[in-house]
């Protein structure tokens, strides 16, 4: 009876232990494919996704072109002349020259006094009232 | 137990299972080990191929980014003769109209005995045309990818950019001479294919990525080359030369900022180009500089300290005789200075310096000013001119070279050494490449100007100066060169054209000049090779004026301030 019982127990062990490893298996086969399909998905959405770069980078270097040709001045000027759009360079009297401030005005500026100081309140209240809809933070 | 009747049976067909086996074993062995070799080559073949990749060829960029020269992917048609030889006839019938080629050599094409062909390799077709043709849905038709080079301002600075055959490679120009940056490497692909052909891209084995070829940047800005070719273009139809070239440089850097040729070409359809009309004139052709040369005569004798600017030469009428032969002026001259030599273009005057100054000096002079070699500008077809060795010279060559005869040079030498008066007496190489950029705009190589030598001392520069802004006086010879708002320095040319040996009545009409005279921005050379309409051949009356048209134009594009403020002065509200 008692050797029956071992033999049972025996039994029910070994079951349990290749019922695990036939899943282990069976899980490690499923995965495998489960990966393998995974892979080849992603192939084609790579591949997928290669070909709209490409194609967007033949619209892009075709776009380039087409507006190269636009600004060219050629062109600009064959269709200044077609809509009869009347441009043309302004007159040497007609263009202002503003000096370009070199290191003196950086000095002139940095030893100029600096303006008087607004309190915060007061600006808020300034601001308040030039601007009756805006929130002004305190 | 078995049985003894049994065991007999038992061992027969344990025996047939043994000999089916060891049959099978020896053909799996036969499959994987002796046949190993041309089996897997056959599946490899069945199952890999090879696709290749071609660089796209750099692009050609002004000195503002703008694009010159372009490659812009296109598919050609390609066939598989052993699919399509049975439906031929039928297949080009329907191809022929957007391949642009006949329906009978497409069907020779199509039923040809290869298995790759190529249908009309120049019809180069966009995606729409690409789509119509996938929608016919014919057997054995595929495509090719290729590029197509486009130049977006069309014959605008063909010169300079040149333009590629049909195997996409630089014949000319810039296309030529960075053949090297310009052009792109191909890459490939080892691929798996389905039973249809189609990629199964998880088993691509081996992945080498095609290289787009650089940019090139160039010096040239494409308003300042419109100007320059709408100017020579006016020039050419109101004097109706054979020729004529425009080149504008920066005269402290060397680089040029336009180059202009006439006749010209446009590369988009080289069918139609000659090989005259191909030629850029500005560097392959030489000719006599005529008066022009003088700058070199004059700044080496005042940098010499043999002359000052007034010491005066008797200019002997107009006639002078020297070694048995008679030199002329275009006008008598009695006893004129230096200064009045240059701006009013005595060949005596010159003649009488260069005598002064002696053969040896003269000839050290036009070597340091670059004549007889290459300016080395990044341009293909270039000439080094004819400067003879001293030791060739004859005893007319002293009086004859200072008023450019027997000197043969082409524009850009020219133009270039009188950059170096312009340049306090600093000679620059012509720089036309400004840099070489990757696809993302990343500098990779970055060309800085390059000085080639100190030719005269500063001051003999200023005194040249002084001279040359008299040749655009009303007294000078170029007045109508003059501009309003800067001061201009320049000197006129009119050689006579050597034809069979001879000298005829055709002349080479040139003005280079630079302003503002005393803070050289910018240099122009116009020259126009025999102007025949409007009686007019002087180079101030014909290249004078084309000068100062190009030179107001640049100066307003450039927003260079003028020197002479402007009379009226806009109201600012």
């Amino acid at each position: 009876m008692k050797r029956n019982r071992k033999r049972e127990s025996l039994r029910f062990g070994t079951v349990t232990k290749s019922l695990v490893a036939c899943i282990c298996v069976a899980v490690a086969g499923l995965g495998y494919v489960w990966q393998k399909n995974a892979i080849y998905r992603l192939g084609d959405e790579i591949k997928r996704r290669e070909a709209s770069l490409s194609s967007a980078q033949k619209r892009n270097l075709i776009l380039a072109s087409k507006l190269a040709q636009l600004e060219s001045p050629v062109e600009l000027e064959v269709k200044c002349q077609q809509y009869s759009l009347g441009l043309v360079a302004p007159k040497e009297g007609q263009v202002l020259r503003l000096p370009e401030p070199g290191p003196e005005w950086d000095m002139q500026m940095a030893n100029a006094p600096l303006p008087p100081r607004t309190p915060t309140r007061q600006l808020a209240q300034a601001k308040q009232v030039s601007q009756p809809g805006t929130l002004v933070r305190q | 137990m078995i049985l003894a009747p049994h065991k007999g049976r038992a061992l027969i067909v344990v025996g047939a299972l043994a000999s089916v086996f060891m049959a099978l074993g020896f053909r799996l062995f036969d499959l994987h080990v002796l046949q190993h070799k041309e089996l897997s080559a056959l599946a490899q073949r069945n199952r890999e191929r090879v696709v290749h990749r071609q660089g796209r060829r750099g692009a050609i960029l002004d000195a503002n980014g703008n694009l010159l020269a372009n490659s812009l992917p296109v598919r050609i048609v390609t066939a598989d003769p052993t699919v399509t030889a049975p439906q031929a006839a039928n297949i080009a019938e329907k191809l022929a109209p957007l391949l642009q080629t006949d329906v009978a050599s497409l069907t020779e094409k199509l039923s040809s005995p290869a298995h790759y062909v190529r249908l009309n390799p120049r019809a180069k077709l966009d995606e729409d045309a690409v789509k119509k043709i996938r929608e016919m849905k014919l057997k054995g038709i595929g495509f090719e990818d290729q590029f197509v080079r486009i130049y977006p301002d069309g014959p605008l600075a063909s010169h300079v950019i040149g333009f590629v055959d049909h195997d996409h490679r630089g014949v000319q120009g810039i296309e030529a001479s960075m053949e090297d940056y310009l052009e792109g490497q191909a890459g490939y692909e080892v691929i798996e294919q389905d039973r249809k052909g189609r990629e199964i891209r998880a088993l691509r084995d081996e992945e080498i990525g095609p290289r787009d070829g650089f940019n090139v940047v160039l010096t040239v800005d494409e308003a300042i080359q419109h100007i320059a070719e709408q100017e020579l273009e006016k020039a050419m139809a109101e004097f109706k030369p054979q020729a004529g070239v425009i080149i504008i440089s920066r005269p402290k850097t060397g680089e040029i900022l336009a180059m202009s040729s006439r006749p010209t070409f446009d590369p988009t359809n080289m069918d139609a180009a000659s090989a005259d009309d191909r030629r850029n004139r500005c560097i392959s052709d030489v000719a006599e500089p005529g008066s022009t040369f003088k700058i070199v005569v004059c700044s080496g004798a005042l940098n010499e300290g043999i002359v000052s600017l007034n010491d005066q030469f008797d200019c002997e009428n107009g006639a002078f005789m020297y070694a048995g032969r008679i030199l002329h002026d275009a006008h008598p001259f009695g006893v004129l200075s230096v200064e009045e030599i240059l701006f009013h273009s005595s060949n005596i005057g010159a003649a009488k310096v260069a005598l002064r100054m002696g053969p040896s000096r003269l000839a050290d002079y036009i070597h340091r000013y670059g004549f007889g070699h290459k300016t080395e500008i990044a341009l293909p077809g270039e000439v080094s001119g004819i400067a003879h060795p001293l030791a060739r010279w004859n005893s007319l060559s002293i009086t004859r070279i200072p008023m450019g005869h027997e000197i043969a040079v082409t524009p850009l030498q020219m133009l270039m050494a009188m950059n170096t008066i312009a340049n306090n007496g600093v000679r620059m190489k012509p720089q036309i490449v400004k840099s070489i950029v990757d696809q993302d705009g990343t500098a990779v190589f970055q060309f800085q100007p390059q000085p080639v030598g100190q030719v005269v001392a500063p001051r003999t520069c200023q005194l040249m100066t002084t001279a040359l802004r008299k040749v655009v006086s009303p007294e000078g010879t170029a007045p109508k060169a003059n501009l309003e708002r800067f001061d201009v320095a320049g000197k006129t040319g009119t050689a006579q054209k050597v034809e069979n040996g001879q000298y005829v009545r055709k002349y080479y009409s040139s003005f280079i000049g630079y302003f503002p005279a005393s803070n050289a921005e910018i240099s122009i050379l116009v020259s126009l090779d025999d102007p025949t309409v409007g009686g007019a051949f002087y180079g101030g009356s014909v290249a004078g004026p084309v000068f100062r048209a190009v030179a107001e134009r640049v100066a307003e594009y450039l927003g260079m301030e003028p020197q002479t403020p402007p009379t009226e002065v806009a109201k600012v509200s």
